[in-house]
């Protein structure tokens, strides 16, 4: 990856009427990287790419592009362009004039204009489509006349805020793989925000994973996964098994009231601390061989694999096996040292990682409302 | 089936009761007579008739420009404002400034008319300046109460718009200049073009808010149709309605045209026409405007600004005589002769409907104009103010063409300093349907028996007109009584009052120009009005007759009227006034008789009613104008029998107090008139305790559904059955019912 640094967020903060969206932002954004800022509604993620545009001025704090100060530039001169959420499309132009718009600003003949918006037309597959209406488009349409739009410009970083949330999911995923194509074919650097985990482990070069106006943590998608920092990121990416945990030595720890061999060392001895299991790395054996025992709560069919809920200790655990097990059935769970991460308490411990609650549902119904700013 | 037939003949009716007003109007703009009750085929004389009344296409030329520009200027600002409040981060303060924008539109024009005068004549005062009601005035009033209607037309659009559109521009690289011109206001443009059709529209046929803040010499279309009422509408009025109606419905289907409703519904050939048509029409008002600027602009003037009655001038109209354009003419040569110089005249001719409003009009600051023509008894309060001058009569030669009899009314005695020039004399009588009346009753007439209580005639009960003037109707009843109507005990006027009163069953209604159309179509039988618009009357229906009502002793008891010409105070062309008050004595050019001809009132110039031909024009008419025994000497004989009227039947300016005695008392006749009897007091008693019935039903079955949960904690038996979901983010603290 390119080391140099294009954009610098130091000590960013924001408020709005007294409430803090951003708490002291810390962020470098190198180029040609795709970068993406992830966290549920309200985290600050969408306030932050709005800095960078230019649409919000932090209230202290820098914003350094290309190492200088950018902090009360306006939008419309920095070499940013954004795809909106809602594509914000011009409805009173078709499709070439909606692409050529940033071009005819700059005073470009006609025939310089009409090279580059073919050439765009023809990245974004919509070659044919200059004299269309954008309101008559589809959704997966008018996104990548969003795309081309602001890609016209040739600017140095693309922000796009949430720019699939409208499609539907085989059209989304069709759409992630042409806008990393684009990234790679174009070079430009991406700052892509979502809360869809899914999307942000699948395109991004770097996630950024943000909740209550601060960066929980930064790094690549398996990093993120495999050693998230903190129980708020295990439990944001993916589904974890969350539980309070003692670490009785280097390599070795306890919970469930069980001692279970690790990977992880250089706590100190007996400290408390947040164990993290993924389900899909809990295997499910019988009983006698179990490292843990349990009554299978309830057993729900996802296509790939079974949901299971089993009791433990007043845990409820969720596993995901290919076997099938019936409710009632009393089952053993078998851990590997490896599918063991260790972390340090934080603020957010004790907070999720039990399954007795709907809460991944909760999650996905409170991102259908986007926070308005 | 039945259900289908049902509803199209509730539509129907519907249209019906909306466009039959309007469809009889654009009929009768066709009718060949000037009758409102007959129609008399088709003819486009009044079409004709409009195109050469100048005075009324310069009102209408006056009510574009206003209603254009005024229109523009508030889209522009409206807009404007619009763009501010949408961007306006407090939602209190917004909604605060919406309501506040709204107020206007709720408020009594009345209200913003009077309001928006004082403001204009107290800064006019402040600083100093003349004549502080004018073209501008009216202009700032118009802008105003169309601000409103613009704001609330183009405030939707700003909000429909996607809020990130202007990011987006801004991001591609527009300043926010750049952005709102170029995206934000394509956007907009529908609210925009319809805020602008609206505020035209409300501009064009307002008539209170104009009358209030307009100034001398300028005159809107619709104050001067109002104007119009001391003879009658005519019937070029209804051409130019139907014009206009004609215009706006154009306007109307063009803006549904351009609405993006329909754009998205039409295909692309019918896109560049009404393209084409739209820019075609506003191509064409722009242009006329531009001519007409020019055109007004383009030759230095000297104006004359003179405030008549409505239809009280011979105007040229059906070919007659046009008095402002001659005395142009023969001001303008007179002038070259004179000094041997080119003088431009522009006559500019407005009017007014009564002589309250003269007199509001002048008290209120409105300076400009040069030559008015008030009646008697407001000329005696004018005066009495210090509105008028003394006029040069060295300047007014044709003076002498006055009858003696007329050189020295009550309102202007003394011989030496003469104020006004008399222009017409009127009389009040009785108009009477022939046909109608009892056979003794007619030959009493004809016997010059008759007097004024015919009126009160138990015979005649639902066929008489009363006059609908509070001054005229308490004078027939104190004629008919023998009270001296200017010096009136209290006494006298309770009796009077109980006259009215009494006469009050047997009047059809009280009228003043729906009186033409009641006598002429025999609808009502008897009537007390002005000789001249008698005579009209008979002219259209030869079953009519008219007479001068005497009392027991035979003489004449009637009210007997004079319009003079005066220059107000503040004329600022006092020379040009006396020349155009000379003009109109005036013999050798023809507008003296042309006007008495005209107007059918009686003339007090020797030159008029001595002419033969002039004679010979009114035929039969003249001896009731002109009633000879008039003439006659009266009492000790040092006055005719016409000046012995004027010093006793004519009124006179009342006192504040009698002034507020003969209104109180007018008001308590006719409210009783219109009462509608009990039965609309229990229907609207009825209809509101319905509804505050229905209210608080509805109020105390909102409160009877949240008695289980509103405040109230859950029961314990429902307590542990409910799962509560965890929370995701920690600093999320919606439960799930507040995520739709």
């Amino acid at each position: 990856m390119n080391e140099k640094k294009i954009i610098e967020l130091k000590g960013v903060a924001k408020s709005f009427d007294g409430e803090i969206i951003l708490d002291n932002i810390d962020l470098d954004v190198h180029e040609k990287e795709f970068m993406t800022l992830l966290g549920p509604s309200g985290c600050g993620k969408t306030t932050t790419l709005r800095i960078i545009a230019g649409f919000v001025t932090p209230d202290s704090g820098e914003v350094m592009f290309d190492g200088e100060l950018i902090n009360d530039l306006p939008p419309y001169k920095r070499s940013v362009n954004t795809v909106f959420q809602k594509y914000a499309l011009f409805p009173h132009l078709n499709v070439y004039e909606n692409i050529a718009f940033a071009l005819r600003l700059k005073k470009v003949s006609e025939e310089e204009i009409y090279e580059r918006v073919e050439e765009m037309l023809t990245m974004v597959n919509l070659r044919g489509f200059e004299k269309r209406d954008v309101n008559l488009l589809s959704g997966g349409q008018q996104q990548r006349v969003a795309i081309a739009r602001a890609l016209i410009n040739k600017p140095r970083v693309l922000l796009l805020d949430e720019p699939l949330g409208a499609l539907d999911l085989k059209l989304r995923k069709d759409m992630q793989n042409e806008l990393k194509n684009i990234q790679r074919k174009t070079g430009i650097t991406f700052i892509y925000v979502t809360h869809d985990q899914e999307e942000a482990l699948s395109m991004s070069d770097t996630v950024v994973v943000m909740a209550n106006g601060k960066i929980q943590q930064i790094g690549t998608p398996t990093d993120i996964y495999n050693e998230p920092q903190n129980a708020f990121v295990a439990d944001f990416i993916g589904e974890s098994n969350i539980i309070d945990g003692v670490m009785l030595d280097d390599y070795k720890v306890k919970f469930s009231g069980q001692e279970f061999e690790c990977l992880d060392k250089g706590f100190s001895k007996n400290e408390p601390v947040d164990v993290v299991v993924r389900p899909e790395d809990v295997d499910v054996v019988s009983p006698e061989k179990g490292m843990l025992c349990g009554v299978v709560d309830s057993v729900t069919f996802k296509g790939v694999h079974y949901e299971i809920i089993v009791t433990i200790n007043n845990f409820k655990w969720m596993i995901q096996s290919t076997d099938y097990v019936a409710p009632t059935q009393s089952i053993g769970l078998y851990i590997e040292p490896d599918a063991i991460h260790i972390m340090k308490k934080s603020e957010y411990s004790n907070m999720f990682g039990d399954y007795s609650s709907f809460s991944d549902e909760l999650d996905r119904l409170s991102d259908a409302t986007e926070e308005e700013e | 089936m039945k259900k289908k037939i049902a509803q199209n003949i509730y539509t129907i009716l519907v249209f019906v009761f909306l466009y039959m007003p309007i469809a009889v109007l654009i009929l009768y703009s066709f009718n060949a007579s000037n009758s409102t009750s007959t129609f008399d085929g088709f003819s486009l004389k009044w079409y004709r008739e409009l195109f050469s009344d100048s005075a009324s296409l310069n009102a209408l030329k006056n009510t574009l420009i206003l209603a254009i520009l005024s229109a523009v200027i508030s889209t522009i600002i409206g807009t404007m404002a619009a763009y501010g409040i949408n961007k306006m981060q407090n939602k209190y303060v917004k909604s605060a400034t919406m309501s506040v924008t709204k107020i206007p539109m709720m408020n009594p024009e009345i209200v913003t008319g009077i309001s928006m005068m004082l403001l204009f004549v107290f800064v006019g005062v402040l600083i100093g300046g003349k004549a502080s009601l004018g073209f501008g005035t009216v202009l700032i009033a118009h802008i105003t109460f169309n601000l409103p209607y613009v704001i609330l037309s183009v405030m939707p659009k700003f909000k429909q718009m996607d809020k990130s559109l202007p990011e987006a521009a801004l991001d591609l690289g527009c300043t926010p200049f750049q952005s709102f011109f170029k995206v934000e206001l394509p956007q907009i443009m529908p609210g925009i073009i319809s805020g602008l059709i609206m505020a035209f529209t409300l501009s064009l046929d307002d008539f209170v808010i104009s009358y209030f803040t307009i100034g001398s010499g300028f005159e809107t279309l619709p104050i001067r149709i109002y104007s119009m009422t001391k003879k009658r509408v005519t019937p070029d009025m209804y051409a130019l309605s139907t014009l206009i109606f004609v215009s706006i419905l154009i306007l109307l289907v063009v803006s549904n045209l351009i609405s993006d409703k329909n754009r998205d519904k039409m295909s692309k050939k019918a896109k560049k026409i009404t393209k084409i048509v739209v820019g075609s029409v506003f191509g064409a008002i722009a242009l006329i405007t531009l001519i007409v600027l020019i055109a007004s602009a383009g030759t230095k003037t000297v104006t004359l600004n003179v405030y008549n009655w409505g239809e009280y001038i011979s105007d040229g109209s059906e070919d007659t005589y046009d008095t402002n354009a001659e005395f142009e003419k023969y001001y303008e040569e007179w002038y070259y002769e004179k000094y041997g110089e080119h003088i431009n005249v522009q006559v500019n001719y407005t009017t007014f409907a009564s002589n309250e409003d003269l007199y509001a009009k002048l008290k209120s600051g409105a300076t400009g104009y040069d030559v008015i023509i008030p009646s008697d008894y407001m000329i005696e309060r004018l005066k009495a103010d210090g509105l008028l001058q003394p006029l040069n009569l060295n300047n007014i030669p044709n003076y002498e063409n006055i009858s003696d009899q007329f050189k020295n009314p009550f309102y202007d005695s003394d011989p030496d300093e003469k104020y006004t020039v008399m222009y017409t004399y009127g009389i009040i009588g009785i108009v009477y349907n022939k046909d109608k009346i009892d056979p003794s009753d007619l030959e009493k007439i004809e016997n010059g028996e008759a007097g004024w209580e015919l009126l009160w005639d138990e015979k005649y009960a639902g066929q008489i007109l009363q006059f609908n003037n509070a001054r005229d109707a308490f004078g027939t009843a104190m004629y008919a009584l023998g009270i001296d109507v200017n010096n009136a005990t209290p006494e006298e006027w309770k009796m009077a009052f109980e006259k009215l009163k009494a006469q009050k069953p047997l009047v059809q209604s009280y009228v003043m120009d729906e009186i033409y159309n009641k006598m002429e179509s025999g609808e009502a039988t008897l009537a007390a009005y002005y000789a001249g618009d008698c005579l009209s009357m008979i002219a259209n229906n030869e079953s009519l007759g008219f007479f001068y009502p005497k009392n027991e002793n035979g003489e004449y008891v009637t009210n007997i009227f004079a319009d003079a010409m005066c220059i107000p105070a503040g004329a600022s062309n006092k020379e040009l006034a006396e020349a155009y008050i000379n003009f109109m004595l005036d013999e050798e050019h023809g507008a003296a008789r042309a006007n008495a001809e005209y107007i059918y009132y009686a003339s007090p110039n020797k030159t008029v009613f001595e002419d033969l031909e002039y004679i010979d024009y009114l035929g039969e008419d003249y001896e009731l104008i002109y009633d000879p025994d008039f003439n006659e000497p009266y009492g000790n004989g040092e006055q005719t029998y016409i000046e012995y009227m004027f010093a006793t039947y004519a009124y006179r300016d009342m006192t504040e107090e009698n002034r507020a005695r003969l209104n109180g008392l007018w008001e308590e006749l006719k409210v009783d008139s219109t009462s509608f009897g009990s039965g609309i007091y229990i229907v609207c008693a009825v209809i509101v305790v319905l509804i505050v019935a229905f209210g608080v039903y509805k109020y105390i079955q909102k409160r009877q559904r949240r008695r289980l949960y509103w405040n109230n904690p859950a029961p314990a038996k429902f307590e542990n059955t409910m799962s509560i979901p965890k929370v995701v983010a920690p600093n999320d603290n919606n439960t799930p019912n507040s995520t739709n």
